[in-house]
């Protein structure tokens, strides 16, 4: 305090240094001086001196100081209101009546008087019951030229002859009063107590409010410079917008409707008309209930006079920029607020309506930079055509006489937005900045979704529609018209690919010339054609699995694609489509295909993702291959490219003056593929060993088989090395493996990848290169150490291993097991401390859960008991920790270690098992208490809480001894969180424990423990409920 | 028409006037091409000026939950690729009244902000705590495989 005071500036003794301080607030000065002045200004409106300081200055000469005082009454108001007696408050009304009069008799700025207003409205918040008709009375003020007394109110003439006898800018002041009313009286809660009688005193001044725009709504007679209708509009618009607000409320509705028609005769004065549209744009599309039929009836002929005609053909040819849209976006909010009349009714006025909405997808220039009114008049299309829908789906049994005339309008929709996404010359589309780029695209996809809408009315013969536009646009070398027919069958592709019935449409398309075009390297095809005919193959792959005679075709012209810097990328993407889902088709082509990629290769350099995407397709056709011996000598010749690559890679790395940058092959190396300066080699050899792992890891998924075979559990294991060439490649890419890894044994992503092509075969039943003999993987694993980069995703994979090995033959799981786990429980035991790498964490709890809920003779296996007996206390260290996600995995570990009983144990060796466990948890149990009641007791995050209910229900349901250990640790205030053992009692404790006994691990367990975790971390909450 | 089923009709109506750039959202459709409103398909691009920028990732949101497709490397996306919207706003969780617009806009936060307290999934949590260069490698990646068109 007394630093801030230093800071402050004196209270001013006299009004010409507070004069002086407001001017100095008004000018340019330095903020933390402004911010000076404000505080002590504000100082002063607080002061009990405040009322006295407005009153002197709100006849300043000034406005800006003016405008001060009559901000300093709001504030007084606002704060000291209680404090003003009946008598003074009433005076105290007549005294700012009469100063927002004189401020428009003085001439002051409009600022000064709309705050004055302002201070008036913030008076009728607070004495609304003793000013209850303020409007009127205010205008009989306004009439007088002076402030009176309310009671004399009851002597004066009728609203309307008042109101009649204000000039102009009282009037304007009037509305200006009526129209803060109401937004400021809007904004507070009408459910309020506090307020709900302000509204109910302010609803009775809508019968005046109307008198006021009545007249407001008049061109002025006598001076056209004053007109009123502005602000009447804006006052009706807030008026309106509280009547919905406030509805239902028939009456003050009903006040207000009186007030339309003079509104709509705004729309002839030009310089409202921008005003006009916006009100009614506005209430259409939010308050549609609030017009009358003979309000639609009368805007449905204000749109078929020639005044709206000019509008509509300057709409359509003018310029967007200048003139606004103002009135197209009123035609469309017309057309939503009616769209279900429009739709059923045939007369010639809704027909004529709908056709010049459909025109509004036909104006002048370029979506969208310069026609603004085609997106927005789209989404009206959009809203009648999914109307269209739900009427055809919900009514069948009706005549549906509508429907024609429907689809008529829908042909001319579809017709203009053809025409419309049709791509502008490239230079033009270069000149456009990147908003505009992009909202073109976006309008297309509002297209595309249209279109699909569309589909489901009209179904073939949409589709036939576009063939023909495609066919007549290939027959005109009409390229723009061309790109947009294929645009238009790409985005039927999600509703009709996978329906042979349209494929006779498809085919006059995918057999026309235009594909022949598309091949031609220097063809007449532009950019964008290409690229959307490209997409077209791609999104019909359905298409071409059933008619696989283009398909060679497709695949071929997609190739030639692959080493376009602009296509390349969304051709290999096409092509691993079509390959990967018409595989079995295109057996025969494996080796034209590897020729292609070998081609590719030696001439330059592909993108990293693009080649990955080839080699993928490649490996899905080889994998359809269903001789053994075919297969595999195709897959090695792929796989022979990605070897020589990691010896590059290896050698490089050994021997860095073997770099060459003019060869392609150490061209690949180089990520981003332009740098700006060269990368060391290393990190050049690092990245060719990395780029060919990637597609090693894309042949693995190729590889994968999408058929499902059956499994049987109990079958005698096939012996993975029945086919020696299969043996020798599996060796082979497994050598592979382990030397790069060895060689580039600081890179994460190289063990990333590794797991990722392990993962590819785990998923695998039949025999594959990349379907490694159980023996081989877990060599793999067990040679990682705690330091190995990426360990905790290695254990993860180990997870999805076992996984697959359970999915397997049995006899294979129990040895692998056995040399795993002590594996994972090593890498857990080199950890520092067990929250230091929470994916080794999360993983290592996991892979022990798993191997335990299938095989825990695997797990108390007497030579693992040291190992055992520190991964029990290992994972009680973490159910304490608090990271979420091995805590949540130790959760469910001890869950399910409590629930192990005998039966699930199949093992011959049960008994002693069941001894080790019975031994296990006496020692163990307690402990586990301790751990839960900690967390439980405000330890825990709350959403926690719901996992660790998991073992507390399984400890009470399965261990007789459970409710001594809880009790035990229950006791223990060293275990509950801070202040929590003060907060919750002995009693509170025991009826917990009592209650969660007692529900005997039953699912309210879970709000229990969430009710004792709350009591615990002290909220407001009562354990007695 | 349910109440629900209005609110998202006018959700469908308002995303259709007013989306932010580069996203879109769109109601599945059922077998019968009748669009299923409580279902929807977006896409969300990754943020200007951060390592997400060129990718767009597609969410299959159905409320109040949403789903990559495919599962997402992120800290806060479950491996399944489920995202719990809640963490957008941890205190007031969802609530009908939030609009599509905000969970995309917020999801598209979380790409690059993500949030360290409720982790979803060890490896990009772990990654992006422990190896923040190697985790911007993989973003970067991710982002490539999922470039906007």
């Amino acid at each position: 305090m007394a630093d801030g005071a230093m800071a402050q500036l004196p209270l001013p003794t006299s009004l010409a240094e507070v004069e002086a301080l407001i001017r100095a607030l008004y000018q340019p000065n330095p903020p933390e001086t402004i911010s000076k002045i404000q505080d002590v200004l504000h100082r002063l409106q607080r002061s009990p001196e405040g009322w006295q300081l407005a009153q002197s200055l709100i006849a300043h000469r000034e406005d800006n100081i003016r405008f001060y005082a009559a901000l300093t009454l709001i504030i007084k108001l606002n704060r000291d209101s209680a404090g003003l007696g009946e008598d003074d408050a009433r005076g105290l009304l007549e005294s700012i009546i009469g100063w927002t009069i004189q401020s428009l008799v003085d001439g002051a700025a409009n600022f000064v008087t709309k705050k004055l207003c302002s201070a008036l409205v913030t008076y009728f918040m607070h004495f609304s019951h003793l000013w209850p008709n303020c409007i009127r009375h205010f205008i009989y003020c306004l009439d007088l030229g002076r402030g009176a007394p309310v009671e004399s109110l009851d002597d004066a003439l009728q609203t309307d002859i008042l109101v009649g006898k204000l000039d102009r800018r009282k009037l304007n002041v009037a509305i200006w009063f009526a129209t803060t009313l109401v937004e400021e009286v809007g904004k507070t809660d009408m459910t309020a107590p506090k307020f709900i009688q302000v509204h109910g005193r302010l609803v009775k001044n809508a019968s005046d409010a109307a008198c006021l725009l009545a007249r407001g709504f008049e061109p002025p007679a006598d001076n056209p410079e004053l007109k009123t209708q502005g602000e009447a509009l804006s006052c009706f618009q807030a008026w309106i917008l509280y009547a919905q607000r406030a509805s239902p409320n028939p009456e003050l509705v009903g006040q207000l409707r009186q007030l339309v028609s003079p509104a709509i005769n705004c729309f002839a004065d030009e310089s409202l008309f921008q005003a006009t549209a916006e009100l009614f744009s506005d209430v259409l599309a939010n308050y549609s209930a609030f017009f009358t039929d003979e309000h639609y009836n009368a805007l449905a002929s204000l749109f078929e006079s020639p005044w709206a005609a000019e509008h509509y053909q300057r709409l359509l040819h003018g310029n967007h920029h200048e003139d606004g849209i103002a009135f197209g976006l009123l035609m469309l909010a017309y057309g939503d607020a009616k769209v279900q009349d429009l739709m059923h009714n045939t007369d010639r006025r809704s027909q004529q309506f709908l056709e010049s909405l459909s025109g509004l997808l036909a104006a002048d220039g370029y979506l969208v930079g310069e026609d603004t009114i085609f997106v927005p008049a789209l989404e009206f299309w959009s809203t009648f055509i999914e109307t269209m829908i739900d009427t055809t789906y919900s009514d069948e049994e009706a005549a549906q006489t509508w429907k024609p005339y429907a689809e008529q309008h829908l042909k001319a929709v579809v017709m203009n937005c053809w025409r419309k996404i049709q791509w502008p010359p490239a230079e033009t589309f270069a000149e456009w900045d990147s908003t505009e780029r992009v909202a073109f695209g976006d309008a297309r996809k509002d297209v595309t979704d249209m279109l699909q809408s569309v589909f489901t009315l009209e179904g073939l013969s949409l589709v036939s529609f576009f063939v023909g536009l495609f066919l007549q646009a290939l027959a005109a070398q009409s390229w723009p018209e061309l790109e947009a027919s294929a645009f238009c069958l790409g985005a039927l592709s999600d509703c009709i690919s996978d329906d042979a019935k349209y494929d006779h449409e498809l085919s006059k398309v995918f057999a026309s010339p235009f594909f022949d075009l598309l091949g031609q390297a220097h063809g007449p095809i532009p950019l964008r054609l290409r690229q959307t005919g490209l997409a077209l193959i791609e999104r019909y792959c359905e298409y071409f699995e059933r008619n696989s005679q283009f398909l060679p075709n497709a695949l071929n012209l997609l190739f030639a694609a692959v080493g376009d810097s602009v296509l390349g990328g969304p051709s290999a993407r096409s092509i691993s489509t079509l390959c990967s889902s018409c595989r079995s088709i295109l057996t025969g082509e494996a080796a034209a295909f590897i020729r292609h990629y070998q081609s590719i290769r030696s001439s330059q350099v592909l993108d990293s993702l693009a080649e990955e995407r080839i080699v993928l397709s490649i490996a899905s056709i080889i994998q359809a291959i269903k001789d053994e011996d075919q297969r595999l000598g195709m897959f090695e010749e792929l796989y022979n490219f990605l070897k020589n690559d990691f010896e590059l890679a290896v050698q490089l790395k050994a021997n860095p003056s073997l770099l060459n940058l003019q060869h392609p092959d150490f061209l690949r190396g180089l990520d981003p593929p332009n740098p700006q300066s060269v990368p060391p080699v290393e990190e050049i050899a690092l990245q060719i060993a990395l780029r060919s792992m990637r597609c090693l890891a894309s042949m693995a998924k190729g590889m994968q088989d999408v058929k499902e075979h059956p499994i049987d559990l109990d079958s005698e294991p096939q012996s993975h090395h029945a086919n020696s060439r299969l043996a020798g490649l599996q060796e082979n890419i497994m050598r592979v493996l382990v030397e790069v890894q060895r060689v580039f044994n600081a890179s994460g992503e190289a063990v990333e990848i590794i797991c990722n092509i392990f993962r590819a075969g785990f998923s695998e039943t039949e025999p594959g290169p990349f379907v490694f003999p159980p023996d081989v993987v877990t060599d793999y694993f067990v040679q990682q150490r705690f330091e190995t980069p990426r360990i905790g995703t290695l254990l993860s994979t180990a997870c999805s291993f076992v996984g697959s090995l359970y999915r397997g033959p049995k006899v294979y799981v129990p040895a692998q097991l056995a040399r795993l786990l002590p594996w994972v429980i090593s890498i857990l035991q080199a950890l520092p401390e067990p929250e230091a790498d929470t994916e080794v964490s999360l993983n290592g709890i996991s892979f022990v859960d798993k191997v335990m809920s299938k095989y825990p003779e695997a797990v108390f296996h007497p030579a693992h008991h040291s190992l055992v007996e520190f991964f029990f206390l290992f994972s009680l260290k973490v159910l304490d920790g608090k990271e979420p996600l091995p805590k949540g995995a130790a959760a469910e570990f001890w869950a399910n270690f409590i629930s192990l009983k005998p039966s699930s144990l199949s093992s011959p060796s049960e008994n002693n098992i069941q001894q080790t466990l019975s031994a296990a948890m006496s020692h163990l149990g307690p402990l586990l208490a301790r751990s839960l009641v900690s967390n439980i007791s405000g330890h825990a995050a709350r959403s926690e809480l719901d996992k660790l209910s998991e073992p507390l229900k399984k400890l009470v349901t399965t261990q007789v001894e459970a409710q001594g250990w809880l009790q035990q640790a229950l006791l223990d205030d060293s275990l509950f969180g801070a202040g929590a053992a003060e907060r919750v009692g002995r009693e509170e404790r025991e009826m917990f424990l009592r209650r969660v006994v007692g529900l005997r691990g039953a699912r309210a367990t879970n709000q229990v423990v969430r009710e004792f975790w709350m009591a615990c971390r002290g909220s407001n909450f009562s354990y007695a409920s | 028409m349910s109440l629900c089923q209005n609110r998202l009709q006018e959700e469908r109506k308002q995303w259709r006037k007013d989306h932010p750039f580069g996203f879109y959202a769109r109601p599945q459709k059922n077998a019968q091409g009748v669009l299923d409103l409580k279902v929807w398909e977006c896409g969300i691009p990754g943020k200007e000026k951060t390592i997400w920028e060129g990718g767009l990732f597609k969410l299959i949101v159905t409320f109040p939950d949403g789903k990559f497709v495919p599962p997402l490397f992120h800290p806060n996306v479950y491996p399944s690729g489920t995202v719990c919207l809640s963490i957008l706003n941890e205190e007031e969780a969802w609530k009908p009244a939030i609009t599509i617009k905000q969970i995309l806009l917020g999801v598209q936060d979380l790409l690059n902000d993500p949030n360290p307290e409720s982790p979803a999934q060890a490896e990009a949590y772990n990654m992006f705590k422990k190896d923040r260069a190697q985790y911007e490698r993989r973003i970067k990646q991710i982002v490539r495989e999922n470039a906007a068109p």
